[in-house]
């Protein structure tokens, strides 16, 4: 009941969004081809190394793109649908959160469903293209639950991310102004895009285990190469996602009971 | 039954404190120091369904934090609070679907769409039938004038408009208790009055309860049955306007201009036996000052039929003298000390449980 009628709102506030985005039509490409750039560097990128290197760390090239491009489709869903980069300033110190907290659906949803980013699916679409050319290109066999596993995982993927951002914005309930830690945290975030086992012990038991980035890319990604198959780690990526989630979710709703307002 | 009972209702905020210099500064780095400020001081407080109450006090008085704890947006320190059978902050999401909130200095609109687009959002977002729907948006753009502004974005709109239509957004799903902070700031004197009506049409057909925080005592004048003043956190005043004015308002004066020179003796002897002062501005004009337990018209008869009159004035005390008075004497102690026993009444628990508490 509860999930339809959020459902729902997201449909309506999508439309929304559409609506919005045709009075600022360039606005929207303009921010559709720079989310492509930014991918496209980040692809050029691995080629380079790759020109230099037959391997990374045993792995090939095409299996370090086909990480790539997994990482690519969550973190296109992800982008779309929790942009809380801003939350802080908008809605804890102009005290936009005032409007939101006197409506009838859960703040988070509501904080969510007022910034989503549609744009940001063609990210995935991209993403889903690059790992279907690297699929082939290392010429994996196609089992017909491996669509059914994609979407669980990257459904984990975008959990993990969600329940670790939602974490961060809640933390400016608690303090004035936390900022600083987010673009810290995506910088974190760009090494769990390559294959975990190149980093040192550290990095990845900070990326398994602490902040769980390595489940949006190299593990659920696993599954799927052959080669490097690591199933108990790939399928700890939906519960791994769950519990960030509900971490997330948890300390959204204690925040919230702290909330102060702004101005008069 | 009561649409809203607050009982001790109390809220403290933590403020950091920043030491001054540069040295402060670096301290503050690695241990903050907090004060607590409490800015709604255990009041209490109920309100009937069906009732406009005003809600005034000045900057900083505590008002708005009252409205935001009442409609769930903050979480009181300590304190009972139900509003419509609930505990706001407890059952939010049920909660908000019963009332309808306006904060003049905020919109609920969205900003590029069309309004009619906002409504129908909102129409999703409180789960409001099709039909039910129709019904309400027909009425609203009739009593509010809406129908040009439909389709207009929200942003090309003029704060007037824009006031109009969120009074509408506000109303869409029926809400049985609606919350306005500032309503009127910033508009001019029609729109305002436009507001004023709607509103009292609204509380008289839809028995809409409507607690409202103003700096316009017009507002309060044109709308309110009853008043609430906060000052410093405390209730420094609850009851009708009426007796508010009756308490603090010190009579009324009337300013007689005569056809020719009259002595302030002779009209001092007119008045014999009323207890008038007389006070004379120049040849022609004489004031009275009467005070409240006299009739005004007492006073002209006699005055009227013996002598030659040419105009006449009466100056009652406004309202916003009377608030300005009640702010000017300062603190909620002496205030209530001197508004006779009804609040009195309500301090006195709340000196006491203060005095368990520390």
């Amino acid at each position: 009941m509860r999930m339809r009628y959020t459902f729902e709102l997201f449909r309506e506030y999508l439309g929304n969004y559409i609506k919005t985005k045709l009075t600022y039509r360039a606005d929207f490409w303009v921010e559709v081809v720079s989310d492509l750039m930014f991918s496209l560097m980040n692809l050029i990128f691995i080629f380079i190394v790759f020109q230099h290197t037959p391997s990374l760390g045993d792995w090939s090239e095409a299996e370090v793109v086909f990480v790539y491009g997994y990482f690519m489709i969550a973190q296109g869903v992800f982008s779309c649908f929790t942009n809380l980069w801003n939350f802080g300033d908008r809605y804890i110190i102009k005290g936009e959160m005032d409007r939101v907290l006197t409506r009838p659906a859960h703040s988070l949803a509501q904080v969510m469903l007022e910034n989503v980013d549609p744009p940001s699916l063609i990210g995935s679409l991209v993403g889903l293209g690059i790992m279907g050319a690297a699929w082939a290109k290392l010429g994996l066999t196609f089992n017909w639950y491996d669509p059914i596993v994609l979407i669980v995982m990257v459904i984990g993927s975008v959990l993990i991310y969600t329940g670790l951002y939602t974490t961060l914005a809640a933390i400016s309930f608690y303090s004035d102004s936390p900022t600083g830690i987010i673009p810290l945290m995506y910088n974190i975030q760009s090494y769990g895009r390559y294959p975990i086992q190149i980093y040192n012990k550290g990095i990845r038991f900070l990326l398994t285990w602490v902040l769980p980035f390595a489940f949006v890319g190299v593990y659920p990604a696993s599954f799927f190469l052959e080669r490097h198959a690591d199933r108990t780690m790939a399928w700890l990526t939906p519960v791994v996602g769950l519990i960030v989630g509900a971490i997330g979710l948890i300390v959204w709703n204690r925040g919230v009971k702290r909330y102060r307002g702004a101005g008069s | 039954m009561l649409a809203i009972d607050v009982r001790q209702l109390r809220k403290q905020f933590n403020v950091q404190k920043n030491r001054e210099g540069l040295k402060g500064a670096m301290l503050d780095l690695f241990k903050r120091e907090h004060t607590q400020v409490t800015a709604v001081k255990d009041i209490s407080f109920q309100i009937p369904q069906g009732e406009i109450c005003g809600y005034i006090g000045e900057n900083g008085a505590g008002k708005s934090t009252t409205i935001k704890m009442l409609t769930g947006i903050l979480v009181p320190t300590s304190g009972h609070i139900e509003v419509n059978g609930y505990v706001p902050f407890r059952d939010r999401e049920k909660f908000v679907q019963g009332i309808g909130v306006v904060f003049g200095q905020r919109s609920q609109l969205w900003w590029d769409i069309g309004v009619i687009e906002s409504f129908r959002l909102l129409r999703k977002v409180y789960r409001v039938s099709e039909d039910d729907f129709k019904r309400r948006l027909d009425e609203l753009v009739e009593t509010l004038t809406l129908g040009e502004l439909l389709n207009r974005p929200v942003r090309k709109l003029s704060l007037g408009q824009r006031m109009r239509c969120e009074l509408a957004a506000a109303l869409l799903h029926n809400p049985s208790i609606l919350f306005l902070d500032e309503p009127t700031i910033g508009l001019d004197v029609v729109v305002k009055t436009e507001i004023r009506e709607f509103l009292k049409r609204l509380n008289r057909e839809h028995g809409t309860t409507i607690l409202l925080t103003t700096h316009d005592l017009q507002d309060i004048e044109a709308l309110c049955s009853r008043v609430i003043m906060l000052d410093d956190g405390r209730i420094i005043y609850d009851g009708g306007l009426e007796e508010l004015k009756a308490r603090w308002g010190k009579g009324r004066e009337v300013q007689f201009q005569f056809n020719d020179p009259i002595a302030i003796e002779r009209l001092a002897f007119l008045t014999g036996g009323l207890d008038v002062r007389w006070s004379k501005e120049n040849e022609l004009t004489a004031k009275v000052w009467i005070p409240l337990e006299i009739n005004v018209s007492d006073v002209l008869s006699r005055v009227v039929g013996t002598t030659d009159i040419s105009d006449i004035k009466i100056f009652e005390t406004s309202t916003e003298e009377i608030v300005r008075e009640i702010y000017r004497t300062g603190s909620a102690e002496t205030a209530a000390d001197r508004i006779a026993d009804p609040v009195r009444d309500e301090e006195a628990p709340t000196a006491q449980a203060e005095a368990v508490r520390s």
